[in-house]
């Protein structure tokens, strides 16, 4: 795992963890150009403000957890990172140069890859045909051009072998395979085909125990490989014991974020159920009933 | 107009809503209006609506369908030709009730089902529209309170045909039936193995070319004894000709078809085919629009039917046909 | 990262991808239930039919001429259907793509083979028009290409009655005679050979005492080579392997990429395509063009395709069972005229036997996938 030594400057041990976050103010003993970094993001539908002043930075060999309950815009800023949407306000760094994607293509291209929950894998096609699905390896030449299936089942085999998956017939439809398997073959997928930054969408959410933790550990995999993870999850069980840096979401604004040696998994979690929130609406509801009583007096 | 008044003046309906009421008011006068200016204008020139069972792309009625325009054209009056995309009579029965409701001032209609037509065209000839029926449906057209039916019968025309293939020395004979269910192409057959006193059958098909074509080769190849086939018109005529032709079969067989085609008038001169029966259907469209014409200004109609056919096209007189036939009219 | 280049794989891995049994590969493709329906509709004809002449030369080229033509619009339809897509205008397509060819061609005296060339152009814009406004709407195809199933059968008809004031085209044969390209829509091949086994006294007598085969009818061959074509396409290239993702989950293969637009467009042509393939066969072997052609042809293309084992919601089908799909329903539909079942019963017995195949058909599929 690599941290780097000045972040793991905490100025005083005994603040709360959102007195810790660093949010996107770098530190200027920090030279690592991230991966990708996001600056003042805001994404506007209309005047539906679904992304405000979001900021974060997903460094080469790391995992970002992207935490976040439903509807805090989780969604709508993989669409922004994976060139669906463009911001409306903002800017969006590659390496450290600005990145103006217009189509999910070209941030492909340009090695993002994005793995969606659901989305990834066609259930009635084999592993191969889905392994290289729009990337097909072709021999010959014009009209007699055609897909080297021999050369693909090959790689299909070694690299689900690579991730302890053994596919016996890399012919068999991706439906016979298990939820996380699948997960696991769009993850290696992306990685072949040489993206630098993973974005996974809630890659363990739909699955049990034993699967998740299959899925969690291609993920530290990919990462050792050198490459950037972004992991978009609402299970901090998931994210903690992998991410090296935290990234908390709600209703599209950023909370802050964390390197991991900042904050505890129970800082995470309070967080998550909104802590604080959750004593002002303590308050609110107090205050309901005192109105209450008021006004039937 | 004044029937509008009480609606609007009335001051205890619709207490609320006044804008609407007038709005309704407004609008009914307007209809008035433009009705009263559409009578007006009918006065003027006659509207004859036509409705038969042939859908528009069948080669029959776009020649039935000429003579209406034709006829139209020339007494300067006006004819609606409808028609059923398919072959149904309840899209039929309703395109005949929205005629009627359309008031027009004389209806012309193939009488393919007299059940399904028949209360229809009763309550037209209630309402003082007369009616003409055409093509089908002779027998039914003074029970269904028409004023006279222009055609032929298809079932003596099928008899005819057999006739005269048994003349000529025919033995068995078959009848390609394109589009069974259809009660006139239905009475053709039926005609037609009457005329051979019982010794021909019956081969219903599809209406695709090929389809048609093999099955006859699949059935002649089974049935040795038939030797005179009957064609209901251009759809079974032509796969008819082309598998005898590929067979070099043409001399073998005595082939009649019931309506005309250009490639049908060519194999009749070339004597690859006997005959083909003719309606005369430019007739079932002109005459009738002539006769509604007639009985609307001067009240004249023909006392009897008319029969357009049947009639032979032979090698004779297939020459003169075919310039005609070129120009839509046979 | 990694780089593409292959890690030594154990061996043990190679040796057990081989103990697949190619037999029980071949029970999990998707037409293999269509062959198995093949093989029982023969059976029961070869008994039905028994001494008829059915499976003699003659018999068997006149089933396969119905099967091929109808086959050649099936496999379009196969591969629009695996892209998960219909096409409700093929019927009124081949009307209209008749009537297309007719009235340059008769009415204004265009050489056949430029009749031919715009009928073909005409085709390829509206399968793009198709394809276009079903892409662009996110409409279901079904209602995009049913509108035009109906403002194609009616500018069939409007035309013809506008141009020639019928509804029937005939005197395409004298034009065809001369035309270099109308002999790939018309006539026979073989026929050297074919003459020369009726010479040897090898080929019984028709009907007519005639030598009953000349030739394999050229739509035949259309049949074959468009199989051939499509299987490759499906199997073998990329483009085969975006219909398959486009059919299968069209998200999915947007998201890694794959042209969606443009693959369901081309889709879209291709069926126009075949449509007009099938509407200069059916024009130079009449002779006319007629409005009404290609009546239904739609439906039974889509049943051909489905028997083929393919499914009706996409990503999943194959060419060569839209094949034997057809073959299946040209069978049936030749076969009765030698069972000497009254023909009445025609179109009784041609549903009868179609659901027999089709339920024996998923029988068989079903068992096949249960013995992996």
């Amino acid at each position: 795992m690599t941290t780097n030594a000045n972040l793991q400057q905490t100025p005083e041990q005994t603040t709360t963890a959102a007195d810790r976050a660093r949010g996107d103010t770098p530190k200027a003993a920090d030279t690592r150009t991230p991966l990708i970094e996001m600056q003042a993001v805001d994404k506007h539908f209309g005047n539906v403000v679904a992304l405000s002043n979001i900021s974060l930075k997903v460094y080469a060999g790391e995992v970002m957890c992207l935490l976040g309950d439903n509807g805090a815009g989780k969604s709508t800023l993989i669409k922004t990172l994976s060139g669906v949407h463009a911001p409306t306000h903002g800017e969006l760094l590659l390496e450290g140069n600005p990145a103006n994607f217009t189509s999910p293509g070209q941030a492909l291209d340009a090695g993002i890859a994005t793995v969606f929950q659901d989305l990834a894998m066609i259930p009635l096609m084999s592993i191969t045909r889905n392994f290289f699905m729009g990337r097909e390896p072709t021999k010959g030449f014009g009209p007699f051009k055609y897909v080297d299936w021999e050369f693909a089942d090959r790689v299909a085999r070694e690299e689900m072998a690579k991730i302890g998956i053994d596919v016996r017939d890399p012919s068999q439809p991706v439906g016979t395979l298990s939820g996380g398997e699948r997960q696991c073959v769009a993850i290696a997928r992306a990685v072949y085909f040489g993206a630098k930054v993973l974005i996974l969408d809630e890659p363990t959410s739909a699955l049990g125990v034993k699967q998740a933790s299959k899925v969690l550990r291609y993920i530290a995999q990919a990462r050792n490989r050198g490459l950037g993870v972004i992991f978009i999850t609402h299970n901090v069980h998931h994210a903690y014991p992998i991410g090296d840096a935290f990234t908390l979401l709600k209703r599209g604004t950023s909370l802050g974020s964390w390197r991991k040696e900042d904050i505890t998994r129970e800082e995470v979690l309070n967080m998550m159920a909104g802590g604080e929130e959750m004593a002002s609406l303590d308050a609110e509801l107090a205050e309901f009933q005192r109105t209450d009583s008021a006004s039937v007096a | 107009m004044y029937k509008v008044e009480p609606l609007a003046t009335s001051p205890n309906s619709h207490r609320r809503m006044p804008r609407l009421r007038r709005a309704i008011a407004s609008l009914t006068t307007a209809l008035l209006a433009v009705s009263v200016a559409n009578a007006a204008w009918a006065a003027e020139t006659e509207r004859y609506v036509m409705i038969t069972h042939g859908q528009n792309s069948d080669p029959f009625w776009s020649v039935v369908k000429r003579g209406a325009d034709d006829a139209a054209e020339e007494l300067g009056v006006e004819v609606e030709y409808r028609a059923p995309s398919t072959f149904d009579m309840a899209k039929m029965a309703q395109l005949l009730d929205a005629a009627v409701a359309s008031k027009p001032d004389g209806l012309i209609i193939s009488l393919t089902d007299a059940d399904a037509l028949g209360k229809g065209i009763k309550n037209a000839v209630d309402q003082q529209i007369p009616v003409i029926t055409i093509n089908s449906g002779g027998d039914k057209s003074k029970e269904v309170g028409a004023q006279l039916h222009i055609g032929q019968s298809e079932y003596e025309a099928g008899r005819g045909a057999a006739e005269r293939m048994v003349e000529s020395g025919a033995k068995h004979g078959l009848c390609i039936n394109q589009e069974q269910g259809n009660v006139g192409l239905d009475a053709r057959c039926a005609g037609f193995i009457k005329g051979f006193d019982g010794s021909a059958s019956e081969l219903a098909t599809s209406t695709d070319p090929t389809e048609i074509k093999n099955s006859l080769v699949a059935y002649l190849n089974q049935h040795s004894e038939v030797d005179a086939i009957l064609a209901l018109g251009p759809l079974g005529s032509e796969p008819m000709l082309k598998a005898m032709q590929e067979a070099g079969a043409t001399q073998k067989f005595q082939l009649g078809t019931f309506d005309l085609s250009p490639d049908i008038l060519a194999a009749i001169q070339s004597g690859e085919m006997n005959f083909a029966i003719d309606q005369q259907q430019y007739l079932q469209g002109y005459l009738p629009v002539v006769f509604m014409h007639q009985y609307h200004i001067h009240g004249l109609m023909p006392a009897g039917d008319v029969a357009t056919g049947p009639g032979f096209v032979t090698a004779e007189n297939a020459g003169q046909v075919i310039e005609l036939s070129e120009q839509g009219i046979r | 990262m990694t780089d593409h280049t292959i890690s030594a794989v154990p061996a043990a891995d190679d040796e057990r991808l081989r103990r697949v049994h190619p037999l029980k590969a071949a029970l999990k493709r998707p037409e293999f239930g269509a062959i198995a329906g093949t093989i029982l509709v023969f059976a029961f004809f070869s008994v039905a039919a028994s001494g008829t002449g059915m499976f003699s030369l003659a018999g068997i080229l006149n089933f396969l001429e119905v099967s091929a033509q109808l086959g050649i619009l099936a496999i379009a339809a196969s591969l629009l259907m695996i892209g998960g897509e219909f096409d409700l205008s093929l019927g009124s397509m081949i009307g209209f793509a008749g009537i297309l060819i007719a009235i340059p061609a008769v009415q204004y005296g265009w050489p056949l083979w430029l009749a031919i060339t715009f009928a073909f152009a005409c085709a390829v814009l509206i399968g793009w028009i198709n394809g276009y406004l079903v892409m662009r709407t996110g409409l279901p195809s079904f209602i995009v290409t049913l509108g035009f199933l109906f403002i194609l059968r009616g500018l069939a008809i409007g035309l013809t009655r506008l141009t020639t004031g019928r509804t029937q085209v005939s005197g395409l044969q004298e034009i065809a005679d001369h035309d270099w390209l109308a002999p790939f829509f018309s006539g026979e091949v073989f026929t050297g050979l074919f003459s020369w086994m009726a010479a040897q006294g090898w080929i019984a007598t028709n009907f007519a005492g005639n030598p009953s085969v000349t030739g394999v009818p050229v739509s035949i061959v259309w049949w074959i080579v468009l199989a051939a074509a499509a299987t490759w396409l499906l199997l073998y290239t990329r483009f085969g392997n975006w219909i398959f993702a486009c059919g299968g989950d069209v998200n999915a293969a947007r998201n890694v990429g794959v042209p969606v637009m443009k693959v369901k467009i081309l889709l879209f042509i291709f069926t126009a395509v075949a449509a007009t393939i099938f509407a200069c066969l059916q024009v130079m072997d009449t002779g006319s063009a007629d409005t009404t052609r290609g009546l239904l042809k739609e439906l039974e293309a889509i049943i051909a395709v489905v028997i083929g084992g393919a499914l009706l919601t996409g990503g999943y089908g194959s060419a060569v069972g839209a094949v034997f799909g057809a073959l299946i329903f040209g069978t049936v539909q030749m076969g009765i005229f030698y069972t000497g079942v009254n023909t009445d019963w025609f179109k009784v017995f041609l549903g009868a036997m179609l659901l027999i195949a089709v339920l024996f058909n998923n029988y068989v599929r079903k068992k096949a996938l249960e013995a992996k």
